[in-house]
């Protein structure tokens, strides 16, 4: 039962680890993505519509990146061009999405009879490694967007820290004076790093709906695109902190799935449904020495 | 003849509110030290950002050589071997020296010994003692300016300019900045060095150029001028002379007096250890230092915004050690914070919620529960006639206002509500020299009010007009409490940079 | 009419013309004509008496979030948690008509709801107070704290008799905010809201309570170093706006649903917020932009009744006029710096 359990944690800290981590990277350069669960349920819509329409599942994660891509491009159009409020933005572009997603589906499924779904992402056993006791199902028999995660860790921490690139991104978030000064410009380094934070997200949303569940409901997301934000906030704003984080989260949504199915009275299901939001606002709370971008969230305007 | 290195020619820049640069021209020959000569607000650093592609001018042409070139960002500007150094320096202060200076100059992988290791020695060649893997954060401010001169360096700039580059720093400091400067320019490389100080400029430059309200006013060798004349290109009406009041015997009333103050934080090194001394009535004393001695922790100490660990702080013979910053006001404690949009304006509220946000608590100002409207407008306008403020009236919004006037509202609303006791931290940094005037006139007319008076400064002059007794701030310690007519600019200045001559001093 | 107050109004209008023309394309994706749909949501809005009073019956709780939204923003923190304070002042306001089935039970549930809704609210100030906790992060995961709480308890002490659906039995009559006009729903909760939203406004703008919280939203270390603890303002702008929010659960039970349904008025919260972005988190400008909205609701609900354009059109069109209305921030900024700047150039010349 511990090994199910972990083995469903991996999976499901799957896509709030590619939303921490982009997040991380967006925040890095001092633009905090709020339209970050609007990105989600774009990236979840238009998977499964993709994946319904042609059958295809790498189509359906091909256009739920294109479609978190377009909402992000919106996002930091009026955030980063325009230089306009970031969570004022976010939460008009999550109500648009939120609208859209519905209307959408309205207009390609019409009132369907029965539920739509799809056939889910197969878990992908790794030949020898998914045969070691213990650690092989809960790290080598999973799906691939799982698989991928351990590869996007240790490679968000090696541009981050070990890169040109990284530094700039580093140093966008902390003085965007100094980066503009250096002749970097700066609103192109916010614009790409929120554009690349909606490429992961929509694929992160996609994982609800055809990595996981296999169909789509409007509430599909349920506020999991925030504990990702959540998660990049507590994890630091460091990959490796982002990887911690969601396996903690990984865990505590494992936790409630398990606790939910084998229908125990001792507690009411409720309290594990709320488990992983509890968790958040207790960490928001507990987390002592923070190191957060300086300049997180605040639009770089230069006089001209 | 040769071609000038660098030509503006006819530079016109408009912001929003005001114009920076109206048809400026002017060159730089290579060797050279240009002065760029002016009062705050001349437009001197606009012209050099658009010099260095920071700003877009609106009008005008730059040329290297004599050639037109175009320089849209300061990637183009480094390209033609420009660096600048801003007034406000643009370092990531949570990053380390080298990653500072490589950042937008490598490409791909870094590998951080090797970078560090070419800073380092580029440190050691030049002789700035800097450290190539330590934060900025953990520097002082001289050395984070030469991590600035480094970066230039970095690049092989030809020209450097440097804005207000002695602002933030010791008499001593300045003279090593100096040299560097003569050796620069002397191997054929150009410096324009901005600032507002008569007496750097007959120093340091060959040439300079003065500045007035975004326009060229002169354009001078230095052979051919001296301070007199360039003030008097440099200012649009000559000031009056202040009189300071004759200082009679001081008054034996103490008024304010610290006890043994400490402040410490997370144990490390005390921010302020052990500082005692006494404010008579209508005495002006003065704190003296380089900024970031401790200066700023004392004023907070004194209007309750940061806890002292132990000593304590009499106002009128009663402990306010642990009063709040309301009590204190109550108690009729003003303040003149040094940073003025942070800790003395809401500069999106009109001048008149400017003047109630001290006195909030006050019963003066409820008619009915409600804020009575008529009598805010009316103390704010006799404020804004008292003090001149240039304003449209008491709603007007208090960033419309210039520097000189916001400041002249934060000092009339101070004085305004001072009991016997107004603290005064850096109340003329960054003001035109008539707005200087009328702060300074302010602080002699509370003086002969008979209040105590805290005026801390970093300009040595302003301290010498103005203060009868002065004590020399260094990391956090009291050096010497000095009768301003015992100290000379030489003797403070060795006190600044933390040479303490034993015996010296009187007592506080 | 200033340039400005005249910049504010043109674009606002433009905004909401965008906004429509943008849900205008969308409709042409369900193969229906735009002008004729649109036709038909105004004509709804306006069909008969009772659906004008539903436009102001919609209103009603739009005018207590927003208020809720928009007084925490004055102070510069976000309450992205209205949401859930609702679910908790429609929790309260339940319980207690039903455990005091008589008319005073209304003004109990008022009092009550707003306390112990503020108090939800007032927990998220103090974890930014006292904790330099991310109120934005908290509040908006209060929501679904309070979503389970609401869910658990609708499954157990609040079960209706029947014990078919997680919802409560319906409240006595006596309970129920009295009607203001004969053959609608429009209840006395109309008037609540528009004497809050003023008493806001008074508050905010003519209190020197109201001014220190400003004051700490505009620049809070000058409001400390004025005597001001913005700690305290914090826990008190959090208090309040939770409390708005939970009126808006009064209204909503004892004024329309009379019982407590499982996950009603889900997107109540951010409707608020988008309102409040609309009004500029002006008090009085969120009563219009509330009745705007209300309106588009009550349009729309019939529309998605009685033709085949569904009812998210109306999110849909929400979330464009919000876009829009941030863009219309940037246009009146652009234009306000483009005028001075031609004062100065034509001043020169």
């Amino acid at each position: 039962m511990i090994v199910n359990l972990l083995s469903r944690a991996m999976m499901m800290s799957t896509p709030l680890l590619f939303g921490a981590l982009s997040e991380v990277f967006a925040e890095r350069t001092g633009v905090m993505v709020t339209a970050i669960e609007g990105i989600f349920l774009m990236g979840a819509w238009a998977g499964f519509t993709t994946a319904y329409i042609s059958g295809s599942l790498s189509m359906g994660l091909l256009f739920a990146a294109l479609a978190g891509l377009l909402v992000s491009i919106l996002y930091a159009y009026l955030c980063v061009s325009l230089k306009q409020h970031q969570i004022v933005t976010g939460t008009a572009i999550n109500i648009l999405v939120a609208g859209l997603c519905s209307f959408l589906q309205r207009v390609v499924f019409g009132v369907p009879l029965s539920p739509l779904t799809v056939e889910p992402l197969q878990k992908i056993a790794i030949p020898l490694l998914s045969k070691i006791p213990v650690l092989g199902p809960i790290f080598f028999n999973q799906n691939i967007l799982t698989y991928s995660v351990y590869l996007l860790v240790p490679l968000g921490f090696f541009i981050l820290y070990k890169t040109s690139l990284g530094l700039i991104i580093r140093s966008t978030g902390e003085n965007p004076e100094a980066v503009d000064v250096s002749g970097i410009n700066v609103s192109k380094v916010r614009f790409v790093a929120v554009m690349f934070s909606g490429l992961m997200c929509g694929v992160a949303g996609a994982f609800y709906s055809i990595g996981y569940l296999g169909m789509f409901t409007t509430n599909i997301i349920g506020g999991r695109g925030w504990i990702a934000f959540a998660i990049c906030f507590l994890g630091n704003w460091n990959p490796i902190g982002a990887f911690v984080g969601t396996i903690i989260f990984g865990l505590a949504e494992a936790f409630a799935i398990l606790m939910q199915s084998s229908s125990s009275t001792f507690l009411p299901n409720e309290l594990f449904i709320a488990l992983p939001y509890i968790l958040t606002i207790i960490l928001t709370i507990s987390r002592k020495s923070f190191n957060v971008p300086a300049k997180l969230g605040s639009a770089y305007v230069k006089e001209n | 003849m040769e071609k000038p290195f660098f030509e503006l020619k006819d530079i016109s820049k408009y912001f929003a509110k005001v114009i920076a640069n109206k048809d400026v021209s002017f060159s730089v020959n290579r060797g050279e030290v240009l002065a760029l000569l002016g009062e705050n607000g001349a437009g001197k650093s606009t012209c050099m950002k658009i010099l260095y592609g920071l700003y877009r001018a609106d009008k005008g042409e730059i040329f290297k050589d004599g050639v037109p070139i175009i320089i849209k960002s300061p990637k183009d500007a480094m390209r033609y071997k420009v660096s600048m150094i801003q007034q406000h320096f643009s370092l990531v202060s949570a990053h380390t020296v080298t990653e500072n200076i490589i950042l937008g100059n490598v490409k791909g992988k870094i590998n951080w010994e090797e970078e560090s290791n070419r800073i380092q020695h580029l440190a050691d060649k030049y002789g700035f003692s800097v450290d190539a893997k330590k934060k900025i954060k953990d520097l002082t401010v001289g050395e984070q300016q030469k991590v600035e001169i480094l970066k230039a360096l970095y690049l092989d700039a030809n020209l450097l300019i440097m804005d207000e580059p002695t602002a933030v720093l010791t008499p001593q400091e300045i003279d090593n900045l100096m040299n560097f400067v003569k050796d620069y320019s002397k191997q054929g490389n150009a410096v324009i060095f901005i600032t507002h100080k008569l007496k750097e400029v007959m120093s340091v430059a060959n040439r300079i150029i003065v500045m007035r309200n975004g326009m060229v006013y002169g354009n001078v060798n230095k052979e051919d001028t001296d301070e007199i004349r360039l003030s008097k290109l440099m200012i649009e009406n000559s000031i009056e002379e202040l009189e300071k009041p004759k200082v009679d015997e001081l008054k034996k009333e103490v008024c304010v007096s610290l006890k043994n103050i400490c402040v410490k934080e997370d144990q490390e090194i005390p921010l302020l250890n052990n500082i005692s001394f006494d404010i008579h009535k209508g005495e002006i004393f003065g704190v003296a230092g380089v900024s970031g001695n401790g200066q700023q922790e004392l004023c907070m100490a004194l209007c309750g915004a940061q806890k002292i660990n132990s000593g304590s702080i009499y106002l009128n013979n009663k402990d306010i050690s642990n009063l709040s910053i309301k009590d204190r006001i109550g108690l009729g404690m003003a303040y003149v914070p040094s940073d003025r949009h942070r800790y003395g304006l809401v500069m999106s509220m009109s001048l008149a919620e400017n003047i109630l946000l001290k006195t909030s608590y006050s019963k003066q100002w409820s008619k009915n529960g409600l804020i009575d409207k008529k009598k805010l407008k009316d103390t704010t306008n006799g404020i804004l006639k008292d003090f001149r403020v240039k304003a449209s009236g008491p709603f007007a919004i208090a960033k419309e206002l210039s520097g000189g006037n916001q400041q002249k509202v934060i000092v009339g609303r101070e004085v305004e509500n001072c009991g016997d006791f107004i603290i005064f931290d850096q109340p003329t940094r960054g003001l035109d020299l008539g707005a200087i005037n009328n702060v300074h006139s302010a602080i002699l007319s509370e003086k002969e009010k008979g209040k105590a008076i805290l005026l801390v400064s970093t300009e040595l002059s302003e301290i010498f007009t103005l203060c009868d007794r002065v004590a020399v701030f260094y990391k956090g310690e009291i050096q010497g409490i000095y009768n301003t007519s015992d100290l000379n600019s030489e003797k403070i200045g060795l006190l600044m940079a933390g040479y303490k001559n034993e015996g010296e001093s009187i007592n506080g | 009419m200033d340039k400005k107050t005249r910049d504010i109004f043109i674009t606002s209008f433009l905004a909401i013309l965008f906004g429509l023309i943008c849900s205008g394309i969308m409709i042409l994706f369900l193969g229906k004509n735009p002008i004729s749909t649109f036709a038909l949501l105004f004509s709804s809005m306006f069909r008969d008496g009772y659906t004008i009073g539903e436009i102001f019956v919609k209103a009603t709780p739009l005018i207590f979030t927003s208020l809720a939204f928009a007084f925490t923003f004055k102070a510069n923190l976000f309450n992205i948690g209205a949401q859930g304070q609702f679910y908790i002042g429609s929790l309260v306001a339940a319980s207690i008509s039903l455990l005091i089935p008589h008319a005073i039970a209304i003004p109990i549930a008022i009092i009550m709801a707003f306390i112990l809704s503020g108090i939800w609210g007032g927990l998220i100030g103090f974890c930014k107070a006292r904790f330099k906790a991310n109120e934005f992060l908290i509040s908006m995961m209060s929501t679904y704290v309070a979503l389970n709480l609401m869910n658990y308890l609708l499954r157990t002490v609040l079960l209706e008799s029947k014990g078919e659906y997680p919802q409560t039995d319906s409240l006595s009559k006596n309970t129920w905010l009295f009607k203001i006009v004969p053959h609608t729903r429009l209840h006395v909760g109309f008037i609540l809201a528009i004497v809050v939203a003023i008493l806001i406004w008074l508050l905010l703008y003519r209190t020197t309570l109201g001014f220190r919280i400003r004051a700490v939203g505009q620049n809070q270390e000058a409001a400390r170093m004025s005597g001001v603890n913005p700690e305290l303002i914090f826990v008190f702008a959090f208090f309040i706006s939770g409390g708005l929010a939970g009126l808006a659960g009064v209204t909503e039970v004892n004024g329309v649903q009379h019982m407590l349904l499982q996950g009603f008025n889900p997107s109540i919260g951010s409707i608020g917020i988008g309102i409040a972005i609309l009004a500029n988190a002006n008090p009085i400008g969120i009563i219009f932009a509330s009745i705007l909205f209300g309106a588009l609701q009550v349009g729309g609900t019939i529309m998605g009744q009685i033709s085949g354009v569904p009812s998210s059109i109306i999110d849909l069109m929400e979330g464009f006029v919000m876009v829009f209305v941030i863009i219309s921030y940037f246009i009146r900024n652009k234009w306000e710096i483009n005028r001075e700047k031609k004062l100065l150039t034509e001043g020169v010349k």
